[in-house]
């Protein structure tokens, strides 16, 4: 066995003991050991995708000395170690983006506990992207809804408080049903280890016996994920939860969260029940129903609304629509294009809510559009930044949103059935998302008279700089996207 | 190959590198820069026209199977010199225009940074490419449809995305569509639909020929997409709606020609209930056009519905797929452009030196600015089809197309209403000429005062005016070159 | 199935209170209630895990008396999830209460629906 081999250990053991050491640390020493732990982390992903790439499949590691199906796995391939380096690098730069504003939003002696708390959503991310052990995955799954609560509150004014109760309950219905669903699946097969279940879910599937409780049991996971990820129509406590928590929260919450969710999903119909078996009860046609609903109902919210982060928030829920439609049309293509979405909207949205904090920052602190007419002209990186998240998720060729939409729509047309359900709805939300975005760009270039600061390079020389990495790592995935996608179909393949 | 990356490229730096400088102080130093960079650009454009050959050039892989491609054939051709020429003439024009609006750099801008992009879209080799820089053309000319800053302008901004928008998306559905059933997105005249993927799948690819040709109609002001045209053109600076009516909505008729014969080719076309409703709406679009153009009194409102029908004319002569038709057709892309163009820049003139937008203001202005004002006679009547003008020529060749090409009705319907619409062109155009050199009896002859505008603004519009009828005076080149580039489409 | 419903009473009850749980966890308007019933849904399914760890006619999975034999012994893996499930319910309980504490200090109500529409005069 290689020492390689032992990283994705380490990089989740290595971010879980900093969350713990760092609470007896003081801020500053806080922040600086998360940038380190983040940076190890990706730089051991980056190299664990080396490896795998050179080999070409994946492994499983064994968590102590119990062999499976008594002992605890982790599992690591093509499609996982990518995951974790883009997650590492969303996070890096986030947390560089809202630095600012989180060191004036929050007092000081509670910088700590923020970064005990991004050190545990790290480690809980890596876990539920590597774990091959479905309660080790509840397990981590609440730790990651427990350390985005305190992400969304660690701002404290009664809008974060409320947001954060109520993305609570939300997350504990779907958590509850997700671990009732696990054990369900362990009663039905008496394993928990993913690879050994999938074998006797198989066998049950061709014998025919406890057909609907395996249905049940499908439901219950899917829905309880579905929930947690804020499908249509789950998606309430999103935009109060997006629109006041403070920037770089807000970033993480919008890329990382939910994907980790999806990405869970993802594994558990490869992993868990098998595609097959997962397309054949119609519970896939219900998440394809309710991600085209998503698209539209988001897209509508969002035109409604009068305030630039709470747009782009229910902007997110359209976007989680179009991931759930991926999944719902139940085929390889379709599984990519998602898969790639999940990483488009990763970098384009953390963008859309760092450039939009740069905006309102230079008018005076307020977020309606009246407000907003001319930001661009006073914090000229912000508008361009926002022009460009804009251009992307509207689908404007050489970004990424094209590609993800071109993924989407050649997924949609090798499928018979749903193939023109799914190109409509991806013509109306486009259009839709035209309207919102290309509004606010445009109002935020119409010179305004007089009000608000302007800025300069010099006073925000990390802002700028991270909203330039973005911009370069939207424009990579759009013109050179042809790599990214190859691996993920060879990391799919791997997958299960 | 490389002249071709920096005929496209050039322009776009330049544009982009004239919206970050700052301000400078002096107004000289902007124009020189403005003209100097306009110069090479089409310098380099003809160049890349007469050096770079017939190849095909990959720039780079968007995904595995849609390469960005460019290639340079005879429509390619006729397309970009009629671009730079009327680029040079309304940015010249424009030096002096723009004098009495503000924020000119980011207007010089944004005009380099479209001439890059139209460039780009004459010499795309595929329909990716070409897609891709459609949007970008949306996208680029947009601000010039706002430059003013008006309610009235963001909302015909507006209006021009969102059309713009839907329609591409129509084109885009197409295009997934076209690289399924397709044999390849490469334009290659005659069609790339093999005949084994017509007789399978023909119903759906009519039905996307259908989407995309209504798709790119929105940009070219195709009835029931037009309603974007007379909102955005008038709105405009002169020299930008010049630029708009004459060169950017080719770009819709460019599409059209590509789709149409060097994508599902003429003979998947011909005859079927496509080429049918596309006809209908095309004279339709003709007719109400003119109707519309005739009872606009703001003059350049009028200019803008006279292209809603102009453009038809074109669309005319495509859709009737006889060689005749499309000569008439491709002919017109050319005196169009430099009449409307001319016409743009003629209102701008009369704008900037006496500030009357309505038509009925203009009586008596012919006395005042003599020299534009025979300009203005001499394209109108290039529009109603007048010999020996360059409109007549091609109006010539679509109607005879028309009666030759055996169509059941359009045949002779077709060339009916191209003479009705000539004589509402007339009605529309003429009064101007009229009441501007003989104004009436009642006309208060003292408050006359000699108007001509400088020479900067004059020159672009003689210039255009002597290449409209230049094409009519010497056709004989230009059709030559047409038909051998025909006898490969049809 | 009336037969199986009755043979498995155990499984029953635990799904009953399980929906009455989240029942109460969605509709409820006092937030204490809420967590009451977060705790009733976590307890059913831990009644649930136990209920099917047990086979008849065993005893603790603790090896006494040195028998090793695995056919003396209940199943003991749904103990250990059990444990695990209880410590997740109990910081998600400590979380939501320090949370409502926090809201009714600044509120002095309850009720999320009443904090709401607060919220939304005061205009944040």
């Amino acid at each position: 066995m290689d020492f390689i081999q032992n990283f994705p250990f380490f990089s989740i053991i290595l971010s879980m003991f900093s969350g713990i050491i760092s609470s007896i640390l003081p801020g500053k020493a806080a922040k600086r050991l998360n940038t380190a732990v983040i940076f190890v982390a990706g730089l051991l992903s980056l190299i664990l995708l080396i490896y795998l790439i050179g080999t070409g499949s994946s492994y499983t590691y064994m968590m102590g000395h119990f062999p499976a199906p008594w002992g605890n796995e982790i599992r690591a391939g093509i499609l996982e170690a990518g995951m974790a380096l883009f997650f590492c690098i969303i996070m890096l730069l986030s947390l560089f983006g809202g630095r600012k504003k989180l060191n004036e939003e929050v007092e000081e002696g509670k910088h700590n506990l923020y970064y005990i708390l991004m050190d545990l959503m790290l480690s809980s991310l890596l876990a539920l992207i590597y774990t091959n052990d479905l309660f080790t995955a509840y397990v981590f799954v609440e730790i990651n809804t427990i350390a985005a609560c305190g992400l969304i509150m660690i701002r404290q004014n009664g809008r974060t408080i409320e947001a954060a109760v109520r993305y609570m309950i939300m997350s504990l219905l779907g958590s509850g049903m997700l671990l009732m669903g696990i054990c369900m699946l362990y009663d039905l097969t008496g394993h928990l280890l993913m690879s050994n279940i999938s074998e006797q879910v198989a066998l049950l599937a061709a014998s025919g016996e406890y057909r609907i409780p395996l249905l049940v049991t499908i439901a219950l996971m899917s829905v309880g994920l579905a929930i947690k990820s804020a499908l249509f129509p789950f998606h309430a406590w999103l935009p109060d939860a997006y629109g006041y928590s403070t920037v770089s929260s807000a970033a993480i919450l919008s890329s990382l969260v939910s994907k980790g969710y999806i990405f869970l999903l993802i594994k558990i119909i490869y992993r868990v029940i098998g595609f097959e078996i997962f397309d054949n009860s119609r519970i896939i046609d219900v998440l394809f129903v309710f991600g085209l609903m998503g698209m539209i109902f988001g897209s509508l919210s969002a035109i409604k609304e009068n305030d630039i982060r709470r747009m782009i928030a229910y902007s997110s829920v359209a976007q989680i629509g179009y991931i759930y439609m991926g999944i719902g049309m139940g085929t390889a293509a379709g599984m990519a294009a998602s898969v790639f979405h999940i990483l488009s909207h990763a970098a384009t949205k953390s963008l859309l809510f760092i450039a939009a904090i740069g905006l309102t920052d230079v008018s005076g602190g307020s977020r309606k559009f009246v407000d907003l007419t001319g930001a661009a002209y006073r914090n000229k990186w912000a508008g361009v930044a926002f022009t460009v998240g804009s251009l992307s998720m509207v689908g404007v060729p050489l970004f990424s949103g094209f590609i993800s939409k071109l993924l989407f729509a050649q997924a949609a047309v090798q499928n018979n059935g749903k193939m023109l359900p799914a190109l409509i709805v991806l013509g109306i939300s486009t259009i839709l998302n035209a309207i919102y975005f290309m509004k606010t760009v445009i109002r935020i270039y119409t010179p305004a008279n007089g009000t608000g600061s302007c800025v300069t390079f010099r006073s925000m020389k990390l802002y700028a700089v991270t909203l330039v990495c973005f911009i370069v790592l939207n424009i990579i995935l759009g013109v050179s996207s042809q790599p990214v996608v190859d691996l993920i179909e060879q990391g799919l393949a791997m997958f299960s | 190959m490389q002249y071709i990356i920096l005929s496209i490229l050039f322009p776009i730096v330049a544009g982009l590198y004239l919206l970050i400088r700052k301000e400078s102080e002096n107004r000289k130093t902007l124009l020189l820069c403005t003209g100097t960079f306009l110069i090479i650009s089409a310098v380099l454009v003809i160049m890349a026209l007469c050096l770079a050959g017939g190849g095909m050039f990959t720039l780079f892989n968007l995904t595995d199977k849609l390469p960005i491609i460019f290639k340079i054939d005879e429509v390619s051709v006729l397309f970009s010199v009629m671009t730079i020429i009327i680029f040079l003439c309304a940015g010249f024009f424009s030096f002096e225009y723009m004098k009495h609006e503000e924020k000119e750099k980011r207007y010089y801008g944004f005009y380099l940074i479209v001439l890059g992009v139209l460039i780009a879209l004459c010499f795309a080799g595929n329909l990716i490419t070409f897609y891709l820089f459609f949007e970008m053309l949306t996208l680029s000319s947009m601000p010039l449809v706002l430059h003013n800053g008006s309610r009235e302008a963001i909302m015909a901004g507006l209006k021009y995305l969102f059309y713009s928008l839907c329609g591409a998306y129509m084109a885009l559905f197409g295009l997934y569509f076209v690289e399924r059933y397709g044999n390849t997105l490469t334009f290659s005249a005659g069609g790339v639909i093999s005949e084994q993927a017509a007789s399978a799948h023909g119903g759906i690819l009519l039905l996307v020929a259908f989407l995309m040709l209504l798709g790119f109609g929105v940009k070219a002001g195709m009835f029931p997409m037009h309603a974007w045209l007379p909102a955005a053109h008038p709105v405009a600076p002169a020299p930008a709606s010049a630029v708009l009516s004459a060169v950017i909505v080719k770009a819709g008729v460019l599409a059209i020609i590509r789709v149409v014969y060097y994508i599902f080719g003429s003979s998947f076309l011909k005859g079927t209930w496509v080429q049918t409703t596309w006809m209908i709406l095309i004279l339709l679009t003709i007719f109400m056009g003119s109707m519309l153009a005739y009872r606009e009194p703001v003059m350049k409102k009028r200019l803008a519905y006279s292209t809603v029908s102009q453009l038809s004319y074109i669309l005319f002569g495509l859709a009737v797929m006889d060689a005749g038709s499309v000569t008439g057709g491709l002919l017109h892309v050319l005196c169009h452009g430099f009449i409307k163009a001319a016409l743009f820049l003629c209102a701008g003139a009369i704008i900037y030196m006496t500030g009357k937008t309505r038509v009925e203001e203009f009586r008596g202005i012919g006395k005042e600015m003599p020299l534009l004002l025979w300009c203005y006679t001499i394209v109108s009547l290039g529009l109603i089809g007048i010999p020996p003008t360059g409109g007549f020529v091609s109006k010539w060749y679509l109607a005879q197309g028309a009666l030759s090409s055996g169509i059941p009705v359009f045949d002779w319907l077709g060339p009916v209403i191209l003479l009705v619409s000539a004589l509402l062109t007339a009605g529309y155009l003429l009064p101007v000429t009229i009441k501007g050199f003989f104004p009436g009896a009642d006309y208060d002859y003292n408050s006359l005062r000699k108007k001509e505008p400088s020479a900067l603004m004059t020159i672009p519009v003689l210039i255009l005016t002597i290449l409209s009828v230049a094409i009519g005076l010497f056709p004989g080149a230009v059709v030559q070159y047409l038909s051998q580039m025909i006898e490969k489409i049809i | 199935m009336g037969v199986n419903l009755v043979a498995n009473y155990g499984e029953a009850v635990a799904m009953i209170l399980f929906v009455i749980g989240f029942m109460n966890l969605l509709l409820q308007k006092n937030l204490i209630k809420k967590i009451i019933g977060l705790n009733i849904m976590d307890s059913a399914v831990y009644l649930f895990l136990a209920e099917k760890g047990y086979i008849s006619s065993r005893t603790v999975p603790i090896v006494v008396n040195g028998i090793q034999d695995v056919e003396a012994y209940i199943n003991p893996i749904p103990s250990g999830l059990v444990l695990t499930g209880i410590v997740v319910s109990v910081s998600v309980s400590a979380l939501m209460l320090s949370l409502t504490i926090r809201l009714y200090r600044r509120y002095h109500t309850l009720d999320l629906d009443e904090i709401s529409m607060r919220l939304r005069k005061e205009g944040l």
